[in-house]
């Protein structure tokens, strides 16, 4: 039965689910969006993410937001690093549609194995103080635990939105994968933008992967469930469009949020690729492609 | 201070077809040198190997960049530009997806642009009035004119002493050829530029070329010392202007 309550909690538990996907699908729409890797390990990192906030925390009781922007610098560092074997091993020779994808498969299940290896395949999660509170508006509900995700994405979002907008390597970024002589052509060196880039993408899923071990319990092999979502996301944001990514993962959010509460569980895992196969038959640039 | 440009004896090509066949040409101080030459003779084979993007397999190349000697064979891209020389590329090669201004202001990513970048802007808006009437528009949704303009005031960004244009008259309808080449004047006297520009179109290219090259399958066929010496050559005069 759809009443009023359970809807507008459904819509307001979807909006802040899709906050959080936006966090997890920003890394992607730099490197896959923007620079066209497609780096399918993504979601692996962010479990890398969720690790690094469960390890920190249950040691030290830090903040899993905190961790998660402390951890950034180093996230960007290994993903700096990454790029160059990737662009040294299979760029540089043309070899980077298939070997490439190749390499980012290995590299997740390297991360997966290592995580299952070190922390076996238990459920983790973190401790901090907001975790279990909720507000109350009216008949919606907002618990703390989604709430400040969503706070936090939002943010991220904005300030990613804002760097590659309005500073030169920003749109060195934004202008690589378009042109790259021409680029050259500015004085720059597209591998360093596109080594930045890369590793700009993979700091933000330090981020994400606190926000996910805030909302709930993870495990090594969570992150497979998000290898769809985050690229129907970028794909729906109109390929490297963050503004078009945010929107997209509201939807995405909503959507899922919806059939979950209407039609069950089991229904949620195909929002992703529905809305995905329905917005490439009527709109395939993307609903906010340029 | 002076800027200039010499080529001796340069051989270049793509893989096992050799397009450059040992060109040497000069480009002295404050001049406008025209580099004619129809499709396929090599003129973009040679504005590329001045900028590394193709590397000459043998011969020199070098650049004087305020009284400052260069060699610019082995340098990358960025590095030639950085040294202040720039190209406007064939195609025009702009960031269709990227705006007017956003395009504009990548124009001025080396260091040395960074400081000049409100003055060189507010240069090319008024020089290009209707860059600015369009700055938030994307690139690639302009008319080739608008395109050309825009590739023009993107490589004035970058600062240059030395700038090279390959063919700014490809695509374009004769009115905006003619005021291409106008704008090229107009940039090259307010900048005090060193030009060396390529072009098919004779008629609209000696208009402000101090002098010119005849490229002919690689090699350089003719070298006029002064705008009458290239308009009475026969050679021209046969090619260019049909008599």
């Amino acid at each position: 039965m759809v009443t009023a309550d359970l809807l507008a909690n459904a819509v307001v538990a979807g909006l802040l689910l899709g906050g959080f996907y936006a966090a997890v699908a920003i890394g992607l729409a730099i490197i896959f969006g923007q620079l066209d890797i497609v780096n399918i390990a993504h979601p692996a990192f962010i479990i890398a993410g969720a690790y690094t906030a469960y390890i920190l925390n249950s040691r030290f009781g830090i903040d899993p937001v905190l961790i998660g922007v402390l951890a950034a610098p180093l996230f960007f560092l290994a993903g700096a690093g990454i790029y160059r074997v990737y662009y040294g091993a299979f760029e540089r020779t043309g070899q980077e549609s298939l070997s490439g994808l190749a390499f980012f498969f290995g590299l997740m299940f390297i991360i997966e194995v290592v995580l299952i290896l070190v922390y076996g395949v238990d459920y983790r999660l973190v401790q901090a103080g907001y975790i279990g509170e909720s507000w109350r508006i009216g008949f919606v509900d907002l618990p703390f635990r989604m709430l400040v995700p969503f706070v936090v994405a939002v943010a991220l979002t904005a300030g990613i939105y804002l760097y590659l907008a309005r500073t030169f390597t920003g749109r060195a970024i934004q202008a690589v994968a378009q042109d790259r002589l021409a680029l050259q052509l500015m004085g720059v060196n597209p591998i360093r933008v596109k080594q930045w880039a890369f590793g700009l993408g993979i700091a933000t899923a330090a981020i994400a992967g606190a926000l996910l071990i805030i909302i709930g319990p993870v495990e090594p092999s969570v992150g497979r469930q998000y290898i769809g979502r985050a690229f129907a996301i970028v794909v729906l944001g109109g390929m490297g469009s963050i503004s078009g990514m945010f929107i997209a993962a509201l939807i995405l959010g909503i959507v899922e949020s919806l059939v979950n509460t209407f039609m069950g569980p089991s229904w949620a895992p195909a929002v992703a690729f529905g809305v995905l196969l329905l917005t490439l038959a009527l709109r395939p640039s993307g609903l906010f492609g340029r | 201070m002076a800027n200039s440009l010499s080529i001796e004896g340069v051989r270049a090509g793509y893989g096992a077809v050799q397009v450059l066949e040992g060109i040497s040409l000069a480009v002295r101080d404050g001049e406008t040198v025209a580099l004619l030459g129809t499709n396929g003779a090599g003129k973009s084979t040679l504005m590329k190997a001045v900028m590394g993007i193709v590397t000459p397999s043998a011969g020199r190349i070098a650049a004087v960049i305020d009284d400052v000697e260069h060699d610019l064979v082995g340098k990358t891209p960025e590095e030639v530009v950085d040294l202040g020389i720039a190209l406007v590329p064939e195609g025009r090669r702009l960031f269709p997806k990227l705006t007017v201004q956003e395009n504009l202001l990548m124009g001025a990513s080396r260091r040395a642009a960074r400081g000049r970048i409100d003055e060189n802007l507010a240069f090319c808006f008024e020089t290009f009035p209707v860059l600015a009437e369009r700055r938030g528009q994307l690139a690639g949704s302009m008319s080739g004119g608008e395109q050309q303009m825009l590739a023009l005031a993107r490589a004035i960004m970058t600062a240059p002493k030395i700038l090279l244009i390959d063919e700014p008259s490809v695509g374009l309808a004769p009115i905006f050829v003619a005021r291409t080449v106008e704008k090229i004047a107009e940039l090259k006297r307010r900048f005090g530029l060193t030009v060396l520009m390529a072009e098919q179109n004779f008629t609209q290219a000696i208009k402000i070329a101090d002098r010119g090259y005849v490229i002919v399958h690689g090699h350089i066929e003719f070298e006029g010392e002064s705008r009458e010496s290239m308009q009475n050559n026969d050679m021209i005069r046969r090619l260019y202007l049909g008599m």
